[in-house]
């Protein structure tokens, strides 16, 4: 029961971080990243590639480059460096021209590219099947027993909960800021903000790096948690979920995002699970997506704002107070 | 040599699969200026409607028209229950798109449930082959193209031609000004959802025909060609994306033959990546809008 709770906290972390970074630029600043899993992605294999041994250990048994065997904050912390590198050229390409729709579809079909290639560059990271052992963090200084033991469950509990505080606290203070206000005025207007000057595409490809870092930084928890990434784990639907997360939640607050993550990520999964499994294998994922896709289409419909909306911000008239 | 010549045949009969997709997600997304990412979801829906009429003991060319019907249909009930009433509330073009993904899922899940996970295949016959210049295709195959370039001439002609095909460049150019002019935009948007539709649904089961087998997990794929296709013509633009079902037909096949057919897919979306950022707007003329045809 133990190793239940404590593992579904730190999948409600990795979440909670995802849901947060696509917050700051789908809800905060209107950029519609279809793509974002991709993010996570490369944090994830980031931070396995420099925490697995070389390749030759294990009997040389899968394929991919570095193995550095770094100690454990390092993976974490290139893992969201590596988030933020790879939107870069991603948010160059995809936000200088392209009409927000557009920007969308193109991030989705890059977002495919990535995954179709990765599944069939084997060298790289092992292709389909994926990188598996990848060491858990500080696994080399308590010695490969003490990893299963519950004190390192709560540990790692312990430490994904630090990072989500640290992202929470680095987000509120970007959307709280004057410089979140003008994200803000970005979503809601683009033309009238550009026209009293801002910079959007500087302001755009600022939040998909801020995503990037903190979707680099999930997927880096993830893995050093689950152990293994393999390209079935973050087909391009893994976003949608997090988008319905969002929109249930309340877009455009964090405290929504967090919500939401709790609520269908979270949640939702793990209710479902308990389902007694009928029909064919894939009949019960087949549900849980239309139930997803119903969530999404429902609030949508009903409550756009979702559960916990956005705070409009009021100031006292002067002379008033 | 004649790997390649075989391979611009195989080309030949993909562009044609991808050509009529790519029309019909065009104009719809030209006219009702709406984004269907659930475009490849309907495709494979009316490809196992096809299915299910062919194994029933129809043959397949009446099944082809069976997947045409059940496209249009599912369209135009889509656009009337789902996506219209939801654009009268103001939904925003960001808001229709993940409208629009939500139901891709939503149906491609639906039909996993109905017919699951497992690939299927037509009952045809494929007919004799025939060489020609080093290509290799079946009769069947030489059809397809025959027929995929009959739509086109169809499209063509409607979109010049007809009064119908006047009234959707007007609503496409300006729907406000076309319904002040008189035009019955509302009736147009149906008759677009349902000729769409149509092809969507002959798209998917031309696709369908075409492969081996074919299962639920490949709406995906038949969505992102489409995509690629058409938003590499410039999205909107029917000649465009007879233009970019040609290039990422040939080139997907042709690639296959030079790199490695692995490669295939990500070689067509490389292109597609490419043009957007050297000419965003696609290759052939305007955003958004459907240009006047000729």
């Amino acid at each position: 029961m133990t190793y239940y709770i404590t593992t579904l906290l730190v999948y409600a972390a990795v979440d909670i971080i995802a849901c947060i970074a696509l917050n700051m630029q789908f809800g905060v600043s209107g950029l519609v990243n279809f793509g974002f899993i991709l993010f996570q992605a490369a944090g994830a294999y980031t931070a396995a590639v420099l925490s697995l041994p070389p390749e030759s250990a294990n009997g040389g048994f899968q394929h991919y480059v570095l193995g550095l065997q770094l100690p454990f904050p390092l993976p974490w912390i290139a893992g969201a460096i590596a988030g933020g590198l790879v939107a870069i050229p991603i948010g160059l390409v995809v936000l200088r021209k392209l009409r927000g729709d557009y920007q969308a579809i193109a991030l989705l079909v890059i977002s495919i590219i990535a995954n179709l290639v990765i599944t069939n560059a084997r060298p790289f990271l092992n292709g389909a099947a994926g990188l598996s052992l990848v060491p858990a963090p500080l696994a080399d200084q308590l010695g490969s027993d003490a990893v299963g033991t519950v004190e390192y469950q709560y540990f790692y509990v312990a430490i994904s909960l630090v990072c989500v505080g640290l992202v929470l606290f680095a987000s509120n203070r970007i959307a709280n800021s004057p410089y979140g206000r003008s994200l803000r005025a970005m979503r809601e207007n683009e033309v009238a903000s550009a026209a009293l000057g801002k910079n959007l595409l500087a302001q755009k490809l600022t939040m998909f790096v801020v995503g990037g870092i903190f979707g680099g930084l999930s997927g880096a928890i993830l893995v050093g948690f689950i152990g293994l990434w393999a390209p079935a784990g973050w087909l391009y639907p893994e976003t949608i979920v997090l988008f319905a997360a969002i929109i249930v939640g309340g877009r455009g607050n964090n405290w929504g995002a967090i919500l939401g993550a709790i609520l269908v990520p979270v949640g939702f999964f793990e209710a479902t699970r308990f389902i007694p499994n009928f029909g064919h294998p894939g009949l019960i994922p087949a549900f849980q997506w239309v139930a997803i896709a119903s969530l999404i289409l429902g609030f949508l419909w009903f409550r756009p704002i979702g559960v916990i909306p956005e705070r409009r911000r009021t100031f006292p008239r002067r002379g008033a107070g | 040599m004649s790997l390649y010549a075989a391979a611009f045949g195989f080309g030949l009969i993909s562009l044609a699969v991808i050509a009529v997709g790519a029309v019909g997600f065009t104009m719809q997304f030209g006219i009702t200026n709406l984004i269907n990412l659930a475009y490849g979801d309907i495709m494979i829906t009316s490809a196992f409607a096809a299915y299910f009429l062919n194994h029933a003991g129809v043959s397949i060319w009446i099944a082809l028209l069976g997947g045409a019907a059940t496209g249009a249909v599912f369209s135009f009930l889509l656009n009337r229950f789902i996506y219209a009433p939801f654009q009268r509330r103001g939904t925003p073009l960001i808001g229709m798109v993940i409208v629009s993904l939500a139901i891709g899922i939503m149906t491609s899940n639906l039909l996993l449930a109905f017919v699951g996970p497992d690939n299927v295949s037509y009952r045809q016959d494929p007919g004799a082959t025939v060489r020609a210049a080093g290509m290799i295709l079946t009769t069947e195959q030489l059809w397809l193209i025959g027929l995929a370039v009959a739509l086109m001439l169809a499209i063509h002609a409607l979109l010049r031609y007809t009064r119908l095909g006047k009234a959707m460049r007007a609503t496409a150019a300006n729907a406000t000004l076309a319904r002040n002019c008189g035009i019955p935009t509302g009736r147009v948007i149906d008759a677009v959802w349902l000729i769409t539709g149509a092809l969507c649904g002959m798209a998917g089961t031309i696709a369908a025909m075409n492969s081996d087998s074919f299962a639920v997990a490949n709406g995906p794929g038949l969505l992102i060609t489409v995509l690629a296709a058409a938003v590499l013509g410039g999205a909107g633009q029917p000649y465009g994306a007879m233009l970019g079902a040609v290039i990422i037909g040939e080139l997907t096949e042709l690639s296959a033959a030079v790199i490695s057919p692995e490669y295939k897919a990500v070689v067509a979306f490389s292109v597609l990546v490419i043009v957007m950022v050297l000419r965003p707007q696609g290759l052939l003329a305007k955003f958004g809008a459907m240009e006047a045809a000729g």
